[in-house]
């Protein structure tokens, strides 16, 4: 695992399942010949056009800023409330029903309904982006306190710590595995919810450039477009996998362990 | 968890929901909102009453239902059948990884308009979506509870003569299920959200196109029925999938 | 010291039946600490290679055969702190067919992973183990595990769990079931068939255990510390079910335990390992006579003259520093 190698066909694999990926769509297109399934070199082609152009570009980067914002303000309001739910019966038992009556709603659907209220403006995209983000993140940071050891907190309090300082201490550091795990799972679904408040409000953003050239038959455009959101996607999480790797380099790599049969 | 809800503990938590739904009632009592942006709560219900007797919206509802649970199933199928086959061989291992690290974070619906093209408007771009979004979850937590298996059990079947690949339906599989029915919860969520999200982009039946048409005439009490439908179908699914759950792990501790 | 005077018995012993019995038994066991390979090859090995001319170490008067064979067994485990960490170095150890053998040594010496070797969930990085002179490569049914974890699968009831090895051997559902039942009766869990093993406590969960194993007939029972985790009191009904159980089927038990009174009580043979690397310090014989009685032995001189005399060899080891 330490050696080089290892690392490098490691860090190579997503990569080449990239290149793999791509190079499957341009054999499929180029069977199926169908025209709305353009190659992927053309859809490669015409990824410079959809950047270069000044106006979708500020609108990507707006789409970006919106997330941004959404996910900031869900992760510092979830993982405090989520905590809480962890370390407190009543206070779980009071969230919980709501929450499960929530969870299965699909946020960006609340658009149309916001849209009356508020507008079409960022206020209301950002809230939904911030109503997508919160839910997972507030049930894996409830899940990660509730199963903190209660010995650990039994010495906190032994060496004098309030419960406040309990909760930021030690159920905050022992939960982070967990609070991240939700925080990556909510990066994802701000993405999604980011993409299809936009594909209904059809203003701006990213999701109605998608749209867009999807209703005036832009076929190539449409599929650039998914390269890019795709892109975005992966990058973010790839930097994401490596903010969390950081904070938690004494928790175990969840995902690394090979099963042994011998 | 919500089993052992003690009686006091369910008041504690209708608690909000009342709340939420009193706050609405007066935001509309007060002339806060007027009626058109945010009819009355009761009104809501009785509508929604109303509507789930009708051949139509039962109509929607069953579109809707095909699509979730065709999509989830697959999604099951094939995230468990690769889930267990990455954690069990280091060459599936080895391209599925990869491919998983580079799919997973992708927002699927963005393919949506790829699978438009594709598989055209009818049930399989939209059964597809819900299958690409529910997989990956499943997926991993299938290889977690896969990998994570004790060492013990496996040679334990062993010793009494398992050959090695029955060893992956008659313990993994089995050891592999808290695991898998966790990802299954969360895909089962994703399929109710991905699945009315698809249909509000572009259908023509399904709970989602009723949102968008009373959305398109401005009909609010018209877009308040479907959200509550699926809410309620969220809450029903997850209720039997909770049922299931705790039949399966009967055995387990802490299930 | 016990074992050296035991030594020189043996070696006066004349070769009458019963005393030859014991002879086989106590002839050559002394292997020093530091066994070169060179000097295992020229015969020191733990263990005659041929005990087939001895009799039996235990009251059967068949011949004894060799079942287990362990020839220069070592394992190397690669560690990401320590590069290469030596569990195991050249470790051969013959076992009779019938015998109680136990294994003692300190806490990560190697001994489960002799046991996992022999099991064949492990393979050596050199040497190899045999049974009844087959290479040892995989799991078998022929040797039956039993672990300190009990192992037990959870998603299975207690007769579902016994029932397991009967029907993978091929064994049809109502005499598998039939037999299963009858095991757990036997283990004194009537009553108990339909509960799963979450709900059992942990003396219960290890006969459960050792039922599942005993379901599909092992020759030989592979048991790591299997009683490790009980109360003294369970603990203590465990071992007499198990030397009652061994009694009546007389199979090949390989018992690995970090308690010397265990070890004397149950054994005909203890074998002291030594840790880092892990080797075999000695092996003694236990003559003391059976059906052994927990009560009677407790008094007995020459048991408790046995456990002191483990004891204080663990204790000198000890002072000794430890092993090169
Ligand atoms: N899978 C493994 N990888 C690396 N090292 C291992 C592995 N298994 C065992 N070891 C090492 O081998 C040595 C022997 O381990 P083993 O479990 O056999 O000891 P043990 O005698 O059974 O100890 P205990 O009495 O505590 O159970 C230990 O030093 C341990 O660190
Ligand atoms: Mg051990």
């Amino acid at each position: 695992m330490m050696m080089s190698p290892a690392v490098l066909t490691r860090r190579a694999a997503p990569v080449l399942a990239c290149i793999g990926l791509l190079a499957v769509w341009q054999v499929a297109s180029l069977a199926l010949k169908n025209d709305s399934f353009p190659t992927a070199v053309e859809a490669v082609r015409a990824i410079p056009d959809i950047l270069g152009d000044k106006e979708s570009l500020t609108n990507i980067l707006a789409s970006l800023r919106r997330m941004a914002i959404g996910f900031g303000v869900a992760v510092l309001v979830s993982i405090p409330l989520g905590l809480l739910m962890g370390r407190s019966r009543a206070i779980a038992a009071f969230f919980n029903p709501l929450l499960m009556v929530i969870y299965p709603v699909p946020k960006a659907a609340l658009m149309p309904i916001i849209m009356l209220w508020l507008g079409v403006g960022d206020v209301t995209k950002t809230l939904v982006i911030f109503l997508g983000v919160s839910l997972p993140v507030i049930y894996h940071s409830f899940e990660g306190a509730k199963a903190v050891e209660e010995k650990m907190l039994w010495s906190g309090a032994a060496m004098g710590l309030s419960p406040a300082q309990r909760l930021v201490r030690i159920v905050l550091p022992a939960a982070l595995p967990e609070i991240l795990t939700g925080c990556r799972t909510g990066l994802v679904l701000a993405l999604i919810t980011m993409i299809t408040s936009e594909m209904i409000a059809r203003q701006s953003g990213a999701g109605n450039i998608l749209f867009n050239a999807l209703d005036m038959g832009q076929y190539d455009t449409v599929f650039a477009m998914i390269i890019i959101v795709g892109a975005m996607g992966i990058c973010l999480d790839a930097i994401f996998e490596r903010v969390r790797a950081r904070l938690v380099r004494w928790s175990e790599p969840q995902f690394d362990m090979p099963l042994s049969f011998s | 968890m919500m089993s052992r809800l003690l009686p006091s503990n369910l008041v504690l938590g209708i608690a909000p929901i009342v709340l939420v739904i009193a706050l609405w009632q007066g935001l509309v009592s007060f002339g806060f909102a007027p009626a058109v942006l945010l009819p009355p709560p009761g009104f809501v219900f009785s509508r929604l009453l109303q509507q789930l007797v009708t051949l139509t919206f039962q109509q929607e509802i069953a579109a809707t239902l095909i699509r979730l649970f065709a999509g989830f199933a697959i999604a099951v199928v094939l995230g468990v059948s690769i889930g267990i086959a990455a954690a069990a061989s280091p060459a599936i291992n080895a391209v599925v990884r990869p491919i998983v690290r580079v799919l997973a974070p992708l927002p699927k619906v963005a393919l949506y308009p790829a699978l438009l093209l594709l598989l055209g408007f009818g049930h399989g771009s939209k059964v597809t979506l819900v299958a690409a979004d529910a997989l990956f979850p499943i997926l991993l937590s299938t290889y977690y509870g896969a990998s994570t298996v004790e060492q013990k059990l496996i040679w334990s079947a062993m010793a009494a003569g398992t050959p090695r690949y029955e060893i992956l339906f008659k313990v993994v599989l089995p050891a592999a299920m808290p695991s898998i029915l966790t990802g299954c919860r969360i895909g089962l969520v994703i399929s109710c959200i991905v699945v009315f999200l698809a249909e509000m982009i572009t259908s023509t039946d399904g709970l989602g196109h009723a949102l968008v048409t009373a959305a398109r005439t401005f009909q609010a009490v018209d877009m308040f029925v479907p959200l509550i439908t699926i809410s309620l179908l969220g809450l029903i699914l997850n209720g039997l999938l909770g049922a299931v759950r705790s039949y399966l792990l009967r055995g387990f501790p802490e299930a | 010291m016990k074992a050296q005077q035991n030594g020189r018995g043996s070696n006066d012993a004349p070769h009458g039946c019963e005393n030859d019995r014991l002879s086989g038994r106590l002839l050559a066991k002394f292997v020093p600490l530091n066994v070169r390979a060179s000097e295992t090859e020229d015969g020191m090995t733990v263990v005659p290679a041929r005990p087939s001319e001895w009799m039996s170490p235990v009251t059967s008067q068949e011949p004894a055969s060799a079942i287990i064979e362990i020839n220069h067994v070592s394992q190397v485990f690669q560690t990401s702190a320590r590069k290469d960490h030596l569990a195991l170095s050249d470790i051969s150890l013959t076992i009779e067919e019938g015998a109680f053998v136990s294994i003692l040594g300190p806490s990560g010496c190697g001994k489960s992973t002799l046991l996992y070797i022999v099991g064949g969930f492990v393979s050596p990085t050199s040497g190899m183990a045999k049974i009844r002179g087959h290479a040892i490569t995989a799991p078998g049914p022929d040797r039956g595990p039993v672990f300190q974890e009990f192992a037990l699968f959870p998603w299975k009831t207690v007769l579902g769990n016994v029932m397991y090895g009967p029907r993978q051997q091929g064994v049809r559902t109502a005499e598998a079931e039939a037999q299963s039942r009858a095991l757990i009766e036997m283990v004194g869990l009537k009553g108990f068939e339909n509960f799963f093993p979450k709900e059992l406590s942990g003396g219960m969960k290890q006969r459960v255990a050792l039922a599942r194993t005993l379901a599909y007939h092992p020759e030989v029972l592979l048991m790591d510390e299997p009683f490790g985790a009980l109360d003294a009191h369970t603990r203590t009904r465990l071992q007499n079910d198990l030397l009652n159980i061994w009694e009546r089927d007389r199979k090949t038990v390989l018992f690995v335990t970090h308690s010397v009174d265990e070890a004397v009580f149950l054994s005909d043979k203890v074998v002291m390992m030594s840790k880092s690397p892990g080797r075999i310090r000695q092996v003694i014989d236990i003559d003391l006579p059976r059906p052994r009685r927990r009560n009677e032995l407790l008094l007995d001189p020459q048991y408790q003259k046995y456990v002191v005399d483990i004891e204080r060899m663990f204790d000198e080891s000890d002072e000794a520093g430890a092993p090169t």
